[in-house]
């Protein structure tokens, strides 16, 4: 499947396109990948805006050296076919064939920056492979200043999921901080960020994504994280979860505030009944599972930041993905646990801010926000577009003069 | 003399009372040596109290009499039916004419008694399924719980189930359930137990309990936190203050649930079993493999299906992760309201140690060691307990000294050890995990931690104690492995020659020798158990391994082991009382005052629980016994401090006896002799749980006497007092005379306090 979307993209974007910085995010379950490109082209629906954007770009190039125009691609293979990802990087050349342009410095070739706790575990394998060196970049900070790049740069980024509506939050970029950020992958990390580069994970949690699929996986012999949360979109929790109701006699039970559709005890009914796993429908426990990993990451992250005293808490890491009933289950548990008070944020490119975090440790980018636009028809319609999957963010880049280093 | 005509009086007043208390079987412990012992105590009326190992009566129940079972009340889990009830013993209202005849003849003036009010009884906890509903029916229809002593009981009830089976209830056993709200009887259950029972809480760290004495005064504000199904959190501000702000629907159900599905487990008990042979490793992921340490991502990575996992593994898993979530969000919740103490009960946690490490080791974890997770031993039972004190007639409140807890029970299995492979250390969040180091764990402890609840209306705490929150029966911590296992070993060795007594002293039938064989299989039962978790019971002192083999041969219906030897000495004794008193009494003081001493310290050769003593009987008859340890007391008494205390004692003495017969010219009538009971069950005495009718005799006492071992060796060694202190005791053990005094068998204690 991976390799099918791959194809998609060198179809879409023709092999011309210069490509260049390539930056890995290598999970546990998970590689995400995201890269620069260059376009000789221009693309095809730019405007007027976008084009006056570039000329003010191009008139700062002279003061800070190269200003290019290009795109971000983002692409995710899973770990375990880590293969297809090596000979991805090979086949488009990405390991070195963008440095030898447009005046980047020549030093960095044959170094990928990367993050995850495969960055470690693969390093090897790119140098045997491929001849590269993975150049580490710590995660904890990869995910802030990717976090950051976005909130900052990107508009429409963050938005809340109420109801099954989007809401897009505009995010005054000098209120920004401090926030809580809650990276779902296999695990969680919580992070309480005060501003660039200052941040410090506070809490985190190991029931996370990995739990998800993993349990998900025992339990209903799903093939793939996309299956199952495919899967838990059509399930239904009340079969095996054990409801207020189900306790009470159908009632509520007002005194401490818990309706009678409340979850008192995730595959709570599973102990009552006298079913093997083979009678439940895998919708059902993959829907139940899904509402007990994201109700428990949304009131760990809340009680967190009711702690530091955190307005503002962004969700990002595969496990969201965009799923509507994760985002949907984490938007409950904040708002049930909060009263109300508190709201759940998400990030469209929620699932790469890792790699994105790896690429900008390449210090390409300055003062990003007035650098960077989505490309094209995406931006004009975020309820449809998603980036959570592969995709492509078109932005300029601020190449540094090579004194720097 | 006058005084010497007094003491006929008195010694015939008392073999009347041993006569009959023989008669009735009861316990005749009491009188044992007691000429010798009460000759000094005679002459006048003001207190002198012999504190010596008298046993409650009250405490003393005989199974098969039959139990009036009052009150009862449940605590229905979706799957978990706790059942909690109280019985009263029918014997306990002889008790009180007795009491009252012989409050007559010693004439106690009492004027700060409590009156003695309630029922003294038994407060049982028992637990099913909730699928095995009818077993319930049937235990409570077979014990005939439901028949109240108005004939239409009505049964408090809580937790969900409580809707669910009412129509079952009025159904089979025509008894309407009365729905008690559930967060008020956790609340006011654990209220409960946190003030009435000693030893209820404790930390659990790496396999090891530790029992936290909390302050009454100091218990408020607390989080509590009930793992059953889901879990709740509530803060506790006081009695029925309370609020519920917080939870998780990631509890109990979710771990049987999942297991359930997982592992084909077809119980929670056995899925918790299971687990104790895991090895999260090869489920989880951990740190090794990616930092960042997740669970369950293994099972991402590797093409393998359930089957291809061991059910212990992922019960572990699974256990692991739902504990530590829960320690989390409790944690994060009482860091949020300000709260330093979180108490976890609920049936999920059923003394399963690993269990238990794993919350205990989230909370210091993210606490940063700030705060500590606290376990209760009742744990399953706070929704019921709460349902039984919600019966307002009962009037338990104020009770909360009064509660005894005996763990023999006969017909309770004691299994043998589960051993258990230690879990390592696994990937948690990217941090290290607990391990669990005790070397055997059993799935469900609860069954043996938690005992009947015994509740002595007349218990209070002995007046005249220095500092009553910071006494300590027990001399000998049991908490050294070293002193543990030697005390386990000489009680070990002891069975024998006690079941020989205990059947002798029953008449030597065949009855008695099946009993005397199953007091020696449960008791040994019970110190393996105690051997390989010293903590199952509450803290262990020596005093609680001593009353708990006195339980133990209670509950096989041996009322006194030695009954049949001390009537046999108090006769003797008494025969020669008169003469002895005669020979006291025309003595110099000071003469008198060292023979005195003399002779309680060498009446205290004759214990048969000491082994050493015990071929020494076999040469002779008590008497001639106590005149050949008479001689052995000749030689200086060893150790130093006790020669000077004992020296500064007789001065004392003297003083009192004077001071007491000038008083006596003036109150000719009161009373010169009583004998009390002292409300303890075994030869050593916890003076924080003392019969009130010891404590009110007591109150106005200028000396109080400790003679024995057990009293003043075992427990109460390094106790204070408020009045003047004299602890007697020849010293039977080697290893005791080493450690205490530096001294040798047979030396002998003379320690004089004087009041603080």
């Amino acid at each position: 499947m991976e390799g099918d979307r791959i194809e998609e993209v060198r179809l879409v974007h023709s092999p011309v396109d210069e490509i260049s910085h390539l930056a890995l995010d290598i999970g546990g379950s998970l590689i995400k990948m995201v890269y620069f490109s260059t376009s000789r082209e221009q693309p095809i629906d730019k405007t007027q805006i976008n084009a006056s954007r570039d000329s003010h770009a191009v008139s700062r190039s002279s003061k800070d050296g190269h200003l290019l125009n290009g795109r971000l691609y983002f692409l995710k293979f899973e770990t375990s076919k880590i293969n297809e990802c090596l000979d991805f990087i090979s086949s488009k050349q990405l390991h070195y064939r963008g440095l030898q342009h447009c005046g980047f410095p020549a030093s960095d070739k044959n170094i990928i920056k990367a993050t995850g706790g495969g960055a470690f575990k693969f390093a090897d394998l790119f140098k045997e492979k491929l001849g590269i060196s993975l150049d580490k970049v710590e995660e904890m900070s990869s995910l802030v200043s990717g976090a950051n790049f976005l909130l900052k740069a990107v508009p429409s980024e963050a938005f809340t999921y109420v109801n099954g509506q989007r809401n897009y939050v505009q995010i005054d970029h000098n209120d920004l901080y401090p926030y809580l950020l809650v990276n779902i992958g296999s695990g969680v990390s919580m992070i309480k960020v005060d501003g660039d580069g200052k941040y410090e994970r506070v809490s985190g949690t190991s029931v996370g994504g990995g739990t998800f699929w993993g349990l998900g996986k025992l339990l209903t012999k799903c093939k793939s994280f996309d299956d199952l949360l495919e899967m838990s979109h059509q399930g239904n929790n009340r079969v095996i979860d054990m409801l207020v109701g189900d306790i009470y006699g159908g009632m509520d039970y007002l005194k401490i505030g818990l309706s009678s559709t409340a979850i008192a005890s995730s595959f709570g009914k599973a102990v009552s009944e006298n079913r093997e796993l083979e009678e439940y429908r895998p919708e059902d426990v993959a829907r139940s599972l899904l509402r007990m990993i994201s109700n428990n990451i949304g009131q760990i992250a809340y009680l967190n930041a009711l702690r530091f005293g955190l307005k503002k808490i962004f969700f990002g890491g595969f496990f969201i993905r965009g799923h509507a009933y994760t985002m949907d289950t984490i938007s409950v548990a904040v708002d049930f646990w909060s009263k109300g008070e508190a709201k759940a944020m998400f990030l469209r490119h929620e699932g790469f801010l890792g790699a994105l975090g790896a690429f900008m440790n390449y210090q390409l980018v300055e003062e990003f926000p007035d650098t960077i636009h989505l490309a094209g028809e995406k931006n004009r319609n975020p309820l449809v577009g998603d980036l959570n999957d592969n995709g492509v963010i078109e932005c300029c880049v601020q190449a540094r003069p090579a004194v720097e280093d | 003399m006058e005084g010497t005509n007094h003491l006929w009086e008195m010694v015939a007043i008392l073999k009347e009372d041993i006569k009959k208390r023989v008669e009735k079987r009861e316990e005749s412990r009491w009188c044992d040596r007691l000429g010798l012992q009460f000759s000094g105590q005679l002459h006048g009326h003001c207190l002198i109290l012999v504190v010596q190992q008298f046993k409650g009566i009250l405490k003393r129940e005989i199974p098969q009499f039959c139990c009036l079972i009052n009150l009862m009340i449940y605590h229905i889990w979706h799957w978990i039916l706790e059942l909690v009830y109280f019985s009263r013993h029918e014997d306990s209202l002889c008790n009180d004419k007795r009491k009252k005849s012989s409050e007559k003849r010693f004439g106690v003036i009492n004027g700060h008694r409590r009156s003695f009010p309630v029922l003294g009884g038994r407060l049982h906890f028992v637990k099913f399924e909730t699928t095995k509903i009818n077993e319930c029916l049937d235990f409570i229809h077979s014990k005939q719980l439901h028949r109240g002593d108005d004939n239409n009981a009505v049964i408090k009830a809580t937790g969900g189930g409580a809707y669910k089976f009412a129509d079952l209830f009025k159904e089979r056993l025509g008894v309407s359930i009365e729905k008690e709200d559930e967060m008020d009887c956790l609340v006011a259950g654990a209220n409960f137990l946190l003030k009435a029972i000693r030893h209820e809480a404790f930390t659990h760290k790496e396999g090891h309990k530790e029992f936290v004495q909390i302050d009454h005064n100091e218990l408020y504000p607390y989080l509590l936190v009930n793992i059953g199904s889901g879990v709740s959190m509530m803060k506790v501000d006081g009695d029925g203050k309370f609020e519920r702000v917080s939870g998780t629907n990631v509890g109990g159900g979710t771990y049987w649930g999942l297991g359930k599905l997982l592992t084909k487990c077809k119980s929670f008990d056995e899925l918790l079993e299971v687990s104790q042979r895991g090895d999260n490793r090869a489920v989880d992921m951990l740190v090794g493999d990616i930092y960042g340490g997740l669970d369950y991502s293994k099972a991402i990575s590797e093409n393998k299906e359930i089957e291809d996992y061991r059910p212990e593994d992922i019960s572990l898993s699974l256990l692991r992760m739902i504990s530590y979530n829960i320690g989390q969000i409790s944690y994060l919740t009482a860091l949020q309201l300000g709260i330093k103490r979180i108490f976890f009960g609920g049936f999920f946690i059923r003394g399963h140690a690993y269990t238990m490490d794993t919350i205990s080791f989230a909370i210091q974890f993210w606490s940063k060691g700030g705060a500590q997770a606290m376990f209760l031993r009742h744990e399953g039972f706070l929704g019921a307990l709460g349902a039984f004190m919600s019966y307002e007639k009962h009037g338990l409140d104020d009770l909360m000294i009064s509660w005894m807890e005996k763990f023999v029970q006969k017909g309770t299995q004691i299994t043998d050890p589960v051993p258990m492979a230690s879990p390592r250390t696994t990937g948690l969040g990217g941090f290290e995990a607990p391990s669990s180091k005790g070397d055997t764990l059993r799935s469900d402890e609860s069954n043996l931690n938690v005992g009947v609840l015994h509740l002595v209306p007349s218990l209070e705490v002995f007046p005249l104690l220095a500092n009553p929150k910071s006494y300590e029966p027990n001399t000998i911590d049991l908490a050294d492995p070293n002193e543990l296992e030697y005390w386990f070993t000489v009680l070990s060795e002891h069975i024998p020659d006690l079941v020989d007594k205990a059947v002798a002293s029953e008449g030597g039938t065949d009855d008695a020798r099946r009993r005397g064989d199953a007091f020696a299989r449960a008791f040994s039962a019970h110190l393996a158990r105690l051997m390989e978790e010293p903590a199952a019971y509450g803290k262990l002192g020596l005093a609680n391994l001593l009353e708990l083999r006195e339980e133990c041969l209670r509950e096989f219906n041996f009322f006194d082991a030695y009954s049949t030897i001390k009537q046999r000495e108090n006769e003797a004794s008494l025969a020669v009382l008169p003469d002895l008193l005669m020979e006291l009494d025309s003595m110099s003081e000071e003469t008198r005052l060292v023979t005195l001493i003399e002779g309680v310290l060498a009446a205290n050769i004759f214990d048969w629980g000491s082994r050493a003593c015990v071929d020494l009987y076999h040469k002779g008859t008590i008497i001639e016994i106590y005149r050949m340890s008479r001689k052995k007391m000749q030689r200086p008494w060893r150790h130093c401090d006790i020669l000077r205390g004992a020296a500064e004692a007789g001065g004392l003495l003297v003083d009192a006896m004077i001071n007491i017969q000038e008083g006596s010219k003036q109150k000719p009538s009161s009373t010169r002799l009583m004998v009390v009971e002292n409300g303890c069950g075994s030869p050593c005495i916890d003076l924080r749980q003392v019969s009130s009718e010891l404590a009110a005799a007591a109150k106005d006492a200028d000396l109080v006497v400790l003679e024995g071992m057990g009293r003043a060796l075992h427990t109460n060694y390094d106790a204070r007092f408020k009045c003047d202190t004299l602890k007697l005791a020849m010293v039977k053990n080697q290893r005791l005379a080493e450690k205490l005094i530096r001294g040798n068998i047979y030396d002998c204690v003379c320690r004089y306090e004087p009041a603080r």
